[in-house]
């Protein structure tokens, strides 16, 4: 073997690889760096090292919380058995300390001693202030985000010492220390991104969507579009929660288009973690007992029923309701999902008893009172309508269809299954084209007033049912600023019972989120952006 | 010399219509592409109208064509929104990709097929012509990525005798220099023949995966075309005055009976350099045809215009030393002289 060909690469990994990839048992001196490297494989594609470049992928997200670091991290909690990102439990990450303002109108973030970039130099105080502004100034999917946390100018940001930046808010928005843990609030080293800025580029997007320029858990090694991304732990990172390293010296993270292909390697132990297999192939994973599923609703999410609240006959609440009381609530969720997930319906309150979002919702299965609903709506005899879903969406949405197609026809109404490409179905939707459909959303923040601000008020895509309730939309902007835990919880619970009384759409399960992985990989957290992030994970 | 250059200016206008057509038909597409991109949650009216100007696609479509000519005249394809990259660097990079598989395969389908052709053709109705038949039906029935999971499953999962079903080479070892971006060609180049042996074992399945498809057609064809070569006169005459079987059959024979099974290699080689994507999804291979699809799966105008064209150009090559090859096999079709 000639080294000097591998440089790039430690020989001894690079003869690791090629006795393992040939079906050979590593050699003993050598099985210490499979060890200590973690393989993902995935559907999806990696195409940007930059997340907030639009077009970037789900699965950019993921890598941009290892490759940088925020201002400040959610916490985890345990949630039957498995770790899941927490809202509540903020924590500084490149700032070692953070000071609330009293009035909550800001914060005074301070930088952590002897934190430093990649390349070595120490992160500055202007460092951080043109990371953020160019997260609410530069054209990129960051602004927006940023803006639900009411950061929306440079002039918000402010150098107040050496190593200190204060951040300055018009009124006491809930959500905006919680915007600066997103994946788009990343701290960039400034220098080495403003070497590569061009008049037309002031933000450097073109040079940092090939390059990092950041100073997280661990650096890209190498990096294929749309095919392989290599790591290497940051030896010197110290902003962990109790500034522990990360277990995994490297990991590699590959596009394997196929589903099937994806789970042979995780069986056969040559890749170590896939998040996103076939769900109807998990079960089966899961009795063969030869790799870990660990298995968390996805607790910031939702699938749902959608009604197109300004297309009759659905602009008629009764029309809604009584489609909500004939769904086969528990059918579709075995026929969908085999149960795995939490169910969303079937609670019995009339006043939502919690602000939390989503909760279980009073959706029952009662025929008598859909067809007493639809006789006073005026449409005893029902109607024709059109059920659609996405394609991409069809493994679940498929059996779901056909079962809404079968409950409706015992009440009159006479529904059509189309299946729409994707694309075609985004942009019936955003035109508010279609009258009943299947959906889902998730939502990075969820906090009650955040899914109800994107998924309930608005002219948006995400308000799916083009819903538009003069007092949730008054409630959903002034919750935003509620500093009163009290009245902020009943504002929420009065949202939630409206959605109930209204049902501009039913909310039916949140999926499972499921990781399969080897048996001896731990530490597997859930977190908001639905990717994985390397930094928590450990073998052994 | 003029017949090539008469051949050439031919394939101008070919172009410019592929050129149009492509253009066209990706707009035809259902669906929006700027609202599609524009996905994150928070993105509203002005996110989508931001990235509908920054993809052009606000322009009347007349301007947007001019704008696409235009850049093409320059020899830029546009870029990619899914990849993040220009469309001819991605092409540049997968495109051997797929012509090394292609190729491979397509060695590997005419090592088989053209003498199971002929030996099915010397016995019509024995073992060796039955074995030939009932592997074409095989071929052509099995959809290709039934044919690559089962394979994967018996010589990896199973027996494990293969390596991991994952692109072109392992994801820790470094490739070779890139000089022609084959990498069987590029490791040996190198001097690397560890490389070479590990490039050639990634590329056994999906190669013979492909060679499966190919297989049917060419051997149908081998055999058709041998059995009406074999009938003729001229082969009874030759018989007759005692010549060898083996310059009968070769030098008489096969070389009156290759003009059809050439055309079916021009057609079956540019059939699988762009329609195997099915293979090279299940073996991960990052060539042009899962890229071409996961394109046109989002929207993404510039790759599918930049494929379209990339394939007509190559069909356009492939064609032209088909012809040439008609004139080398068979003088009296008179191409160079006319």
């Amino acid at each position: 073997m000639k080294f000097n060909r591998r440089q790039g690469l430690k020989g001894a990994i690079g003869a690791a690889a090629g006795a393992w990839a040939g079906g050979v048992a590593p050699r003993p001196a050598l099985a210490q760096s499979r060890a200590e490297t973690l393989r993902q494989v995935m559907g999806g594609t990696i195409n940007t090292l930059d997340p907030t470049i639009p077009g970037g992928t789900r699965e950019t997200y993921g890598l941009a919380m290892s490759t940088y670091d925020r201002l400040a991290s959610f916490g985890r909690k345990q949630v039957g058995g498995a770790w899941v990102f927490d809202l509540e439990d903020i924590r500084g990450e490149l700032a070692g300390k953070v000071d609330r303002a009293a009035d909550g109108r800001g914060f005074t973030f301070h930088l952590r001693d002897g934190a430093t970039w990649h390349d070595g130099s120490p992160v500055t105080a202007e460092d951080v202030k043109w990371s953020l502004d160019r997260a609410v100034l530069a054209k990129s999917l960051a602004p927006t985000q940023l803006s639900s946390g009411s950061l929306t100018q440079a002039g918000q940001f402010r150098i107040v010492g050496e190593r200190s930046v204060e951040v300055q808010l018009e009124k006491p928005d809930r959500l905006a220390l919680a915007n600066l843990c997103v994946p788009f609030a990343m701290m960039i080293n400034s220098r080495l991104a403003k070497q590569h800025a061009t008049a037309e580029d002031p933000w450097a997007q073109a040079w940092l969507k090939e390059n990092t320029a950041g100073g997280g858990a661990y650096m890209v090694e190498t990096y294929r579009p749309g095919q392989q991304v290599v790591l290497k732990r940051n030896d010197a990172w110290k902003n962990g929660a109790d500034g522990a390293l990360p277990f995994f010296r490297r990991v590699i993270v590959q596009t394997v288009p196929e589903a099937a292909t994806r789970a042979n390697l995780i069986e056969r132990g040559d890749a170590d973690l896939a998040i996103d297999l076939q769900a109807s192939d998990v079960p089966g994973l899961e009795r063969d007992g030869k790799v870990k599923i660990v298995s968390i609703p996805q607790t910031n999410g939702f699938n749902a029923v959608i009604f197109n609240t300004r297309m009759a006959p659905f602009d008629d609440a009764r029309v809604r309701q009584a489609v909500a009381a004939a769904m086969p609530y528990e059918d579709m969720f075995q026929a969908a999902l085999f149960g795995r997930g939490r169910g969303l319906f079937g609670a019995g309150w009339a006043e939502a008893p919690d602000a939390a979002f989503p909760q279980p919702m009073p959706l029952r299965t009662d025929l008598d009172r859909a067809r007493r609903l639809l006789a006073e709506a005026g449409l005893r005899d029902g109607f024709a309508t059109t059920f659609s879903f996405s394609a991409s969406a069809a493994p679940v949405a498929e059996p779901m269809a056909a079962l809404v197609k079968e409950a409706l026809a015992r009440i009159g109404i006479q529904v059509t299954i189309q299946k729409l490409p994707d694309a075609q179905m985004t942009t019936m939707v955003v035109e508010k084209r279609l009258p009943f459909f299947a959906e889902s959303g998730t939502a990075w923040l969820p906090a009650t007033d955040y899914f109800f601000r994107t998924y309930f008020t608005g002219e948006q895509r995400w308000n799916f049912s083009s819903w538009n309730n003069a007092e949730i939309n008054d409630l959903a902007q002034a919750l935003r600023f509620e500093a009163d835990a009290a009245k902020y919880a009943s504002g929420c619970r009065r949202m939630i019972t409206l959605l109930a009384q209204e049902a501009p759409q039913l909310m039916l399960w949140q999926p499972n989120h499921d990781a399969a992985m080897a048996r001896d990989i731990g530490g597997y957290t859930y977190w908001f952006h639905r990717q994985v992030d390397y930094r928590d994970l450990r073998r052994g | 010399m003029a017949f090539l250059l008469r051949r050439l200016a031919g394939v101008v206008p070919t172009l410019f219509g592929v050129v149009v057509a492509a253009f066209v038909l990706t707009r035809l597409l259902p669906g929006d592409p700027a609202v599609f991109f524009a996905n994150s949650v928070t993105a509203d009216a002005a996110t989508i109208a931001a990235v509908r100007q920054k993809l052009g696609l606000d322009l009347p479509l007349w301007q947007q064509f001019l704008v696409y000519a235009g850049q093409l005249l320059r020899g830029d394809l546009g870029q990619s929104v899914g990849t993040g990259q220009p469309v001819a660097t991605d092409l540049l990079r997968l495109l051997p990709a797929s012509a090394e598989l292609t190729l491979v395969a397509f060695a590997l389908a005419i090592l088989v097929a053209v003498p199971l052709g002929v030996a099915a053709a010397l016995r019509p109705g024995s073992v060796i012509d039955h074995a030939c038949r009932l592997l074409s039906t095989a071929g052509v029935s099995l959809p290709t990525f039934v044919s690559g999971l089962l394979l994967i499953y018996i010589f990896y999962y199973q027996l494990g005798t293969a390596p991991e079903p994952i692109g072109r080479i392992d994801p820790f070892a470094i490739p070779p220099p890139g000089i022609t971006g084959f990498l069987l060609i590029d490791t040996l180049l190198a001097g690397d023949t560890e490389g070479f042996a590990a490039a050639a074992r990634q590329i056994v399945l999906p190669a013979v995966t492909m060679a499966l498809f190919a297989l049917a057609p060419l051997a149908r064809m081998t055999r058709a075309s041998m059995l009406g070569v074999l009938g003729s006169e001229f082969i009874r005459t030759a018989r007759a005055n005692g010549l060898r079987r083996r310059k009968i059959i070769v030098s008489y024979a096969l070389r009156n009976a290759l003009l059809p099974i050439v055309t079916t290699l021009g057609m079956v080689f540019s059939n699988m350099l762009g329609a195997n994507v099915l293979v090279e999804r299940v073996f991960a291979w990052p060539g042009i045809g899962s890229y071409a699809l996961d394109s046109l799966i989002s929207l993404d105008y510039a790759p599918v215009q930049g494929f379209m064209l990339l394939m007509a150009t190559i069909f356009v090559l492939v064609n032209l030393v088909i012809d040439l090859l008609y004139a080398v096999i068979d003088p009296r079709t008179g191409l160079f002289h006319a």
